[in-house]
């Protein structure tokens, strides 16, 4: 007799936007898997139209907070690329410092704040505050840290008001970027901890198929987040404007996000893609926790996706000193003037956001404004393969009664640190019994 | 602010057992989680003093029960929202629009003030589409509405105050003033008068603190309009400046400034 059951996550907590996760299983197998996406939609690429070079960074920032920086850096390098303007090295300083304050922000919000209680079962915030004091305290002062740099930078935590097409509109001086000094070496050690814990704990989620990893090359010889060159673990690269050969778009009835999908494999993006791709290019701290990782070893389990993030906020307050302490010096040439020439044509920027590759592609009429915007975010990459692991999850664990496998489908998806905000708002999950009872 | 509001609440939190703590909710409609993460920065400030009975975004365990004061974001921007918004409205004693999304609707009315919705979602989803939408509005417009606070993102001085305020059965004065003011306090010279930037200063709320002036860049409205706006003035002295009534237009309306505002300049009456 056949046994049909379902498990519906109407809304799943602690992720970033609002989804929900529908599983149907028959005899013990998935017949069919959904994740949907239920944040109402804005149409961004529409949004923009008619609008002039110098306002779409503040427009695309509000897709998503806790990401804006990337969105706002993508916009702009590629309002760059159809001017054909060269930033020189002050203003890519002050932009890469600037995302690295969102990669520390994003990534301890995610690891600390959404992911962590998973692991402490802590169910709320004043529970996590009093029963975790140190954890949480920790996790103020690392998101305070990224907020910090940020808010130097670009004049607020996040929808910075300070990065244009062309440069900033203000270099801070000294004054402000040297107290940035203490509170990236206080930052180091809490990062350092929360790595070390996170090593510590066995994954709760059983490992999944192997996904094709990418991600951006970076620039410079360095780990970094920043490339125009798109790098996949199948052994191909090719220049990021070329995305729309590369991820076959498929829009999805039922859901509010565009999904992408990869050749065969199911892709992946994000810190971990970052890591297997770019791995031994680490700062030697960072570097050190890698190697003592299974994921330098291969292991590409999924909730290892949140011990990868941390070992990224290590590398960011790393790369974040030596920036400040560059810029400090005095070594770094004069900005140049924030004079840009708008002509017509189209250009794709991309960056590597917390959550994995963002493109960004514009076509401009001479007068510089927007005729046509194409935004692909990461939370939308990687959509086929958060369906396929909870599959993957269910299928092999027949042992499991309900309530513990949706815990497991929970965990696995908040591992991805999923942007529905991006994707377009948060899942959700509800569990329904099986349907002869 | 931060010490009046220490000051306030301290003699209650010592009073009052967890039980008798007044009850908030965090809820997020359609927007940017940006306000969200405001209230999570500012939770261990609120934490000794409140309840959080519901914050999906940052607790598992949430109750749906009454509250004394749901904090939302976002715009309504599907009918999902609208059911949520109403559901929230019915369970709370007061409500509090938090940011340019719930308060005004932010770039997605913008752009709803200048396409259907219905044609956006056939662009980017197909023309098959059977994503459920509705054209963004605020959330006044569909529930009453307490206290609006204004932002993008909210402040979290603002934020705070507010929350001070209801918790002593007080509405908030909250400033609508020009973000002018703000900028001569600072005494920041005029991006808009000497060097021609097009600033929206005149005709948007403060309450940021003059952000982008004091960088040298020209407001661009996410405030959403101050008290009384002189759109037509503005747009005026955008025009000498030479910036065409299109650009004008489209900027103006970027962060979701109501269509009203606008509809004399449309008519052609007061441009020139």
């Amino acid at each position: 007799m056949d046994e049909r059951r379902s498990i519906f996550i109407p809304e799943i907590t602690r992720v970033e936007g609002h989804a929900a996760v529908d599983v149907d299983i028959r005899d013990g197998k998935v017949c069919n898997v959904h994740l949907n996406v239920f944040e109402g939609t804005r149409f961004f690429e529409r949004i923009v139209l008619g609008h002039k070079y110098s306002e779409i960074a503040h427009i695309t920032s509000r897709v998503c907070a806790i990401c804006s920086t990337g969105h706002v850096l993508a916009a702009i390098f590629a309002m760059e690329r159809i001017f054909g303007y060269q930033p020189g090295d002050r203003e890519m300083l002050f932009r890469e410092l600037m995302h690295l304050g969102m990669i520390i922000e994003s990534h301890a919000t995610h690891v600390f704040a959404l992911a962590l209680p998973d692991f402490l079962n802590v169910p709320d915030l004043v529970e996590f505050a009093t029963s975790q004091p140190e954890h949480f305290q920790n996790w103020m002062k690392l998101r305070g840290l990224g907020a910090a740099v940020q808010t130097c930078v670009g004049g607020r935590p996040f929808h910075p008001v300070n990065l244009h097409v062309g440069g900033l509109s203000k270099y801070p001086g000294v004054d402000s970027l040297a107290p940035l000094v203490d509170s990236l070496q206080a930052g180091l050690p809490l990062a350092q901890e929360i790595c070390a814990l996170l090593l510590g704990l066995k994954p709760a989620v059983q490992r999944t198929t192997e996904p094709e990893f990418l991600a951006l090359r970076p620039y410079t010889a360095g780990y970094g987040f920043f490339g125009d060159q798109i790098v996949s673990t199948a052994g191909w690269t090719r220049a990021a404007s070329e995305y729309p050969d590369y991820l076959r778009e498929v829009v999805a009835v039922n859901t509010h996000s565009k999904r992408a999908l990869g050749g065969s494999k199911p892709m992946m993006v994000g810190a971990m893609a970052r890591l297997a791709l770019f791995g031994d290019r680490l700062g030697s701290s960072a570097g050190q926790l890698f190697a003592q990782s299974t994921l330098s070893r291969g292991d590409t389990n999924t909730v290892l996706n949140n011990l990868a993030q941390a070992i990224e906020i290590v590398e960011a307050i790393e790369r974040a000193l030596e920036i400040v302490q560059l810029l400090v010096s005095g070594a770094v040439g004069e900005p140049q003037p924030l004079t840009v020439n708008a002509v017509a044509g189209s250009a794709t920027g991309a960056v590597e956001c917390p959550r994995g590759t963002l493109y960004h592609s514009y076509s401009l009429d001479a007068d510089g404004c927007v005729t046509a915007a194409d935004l692909v975010t990461p939370s939308v990459q990687n959509t086929a393969r958060i369906e396929l692991d909870i599959r993957e999850v269910v299928d092999n664990s027949p042992q499991l009664d309900s309530s513990e496998l949706q815990a497991q489908l929970e965990t696995l998806i908040r591992a991805y640190d999923p942007c529905n905000t991006c994707a377009t708002h948060m899942v959700s999950v509800r569990y329904e019994g099986p349907i002869d009872d | 602010m931060r010490d009046t509001f220490r000051k306030w609440w301290s003699v209650e939190a010592v009073s009052s057992s967890p039980r008798q703590l007044p009850s908030i909710s965090v809820h997020s409609l359609t927007g940017c989680a940006g306000e969200l993460l405001v209230i999570l920065e500012n939770l261990e400030k609120m934490v000794p003093y409140v309840r959080i009975a519901a914050f999906p975004f940052a607790q598992s365990r949430n109750d749906d029960g009454p509250v004394d004061i749901a904090f939302v974001e976002g715009s309504v921007s599907q009918p999902h929202d609208l059911e949520k918004l109403q559901h929230i409205r019915k369970n709370c004693k007061w409500l509090v629009a938090v940011g340019n999304c719930a308060v005004w609707g932010c770039v997605q009315r913008g752009a709803c003030s200048r396409f259907s919705v219905e044609a956006m979602r056939d662009a980017v989803y197909g023309e098959n589409s059977q994503i459920e939408v509705l054209p963004a509005t605020a959330v006044d417009e569909h529930v009453k509405v307490d206290v609006k606070l204004s932002g993008c993102p909210i402040d979290s001085t603002q934020l705070l105050a507010v929350a001070a305020s209801l918790l002593k059965d007080r509405l908030p004065y909250i400033t609508q003033k020009p973000v002018c003011l703000e900028c001569k306090l600072r005494e920041n010279g005029c991006v808009l008068i000497e060097n021609g930037l097009p600033c929206l200063g005149p005709v948007t709320a403060g309450g940021c603190g003059a952000l982008c002036p004091t960088v040298g860049a020209a407001c661009y409205g996410c405030w959403g309009p101050c008290e009384s706006p002189r759109m037509e003035a503005m747009a005026t002295i955008l025009q000498e400046k030479g910036y065409g009534l299109e650009e004008v237009l489209l900027r103006l309306q970027s962060f979701g400034a109501p269509q009203q505002l606008f509809e004399r300049m449309k008519s052609g009456k007061a441009t020139g």
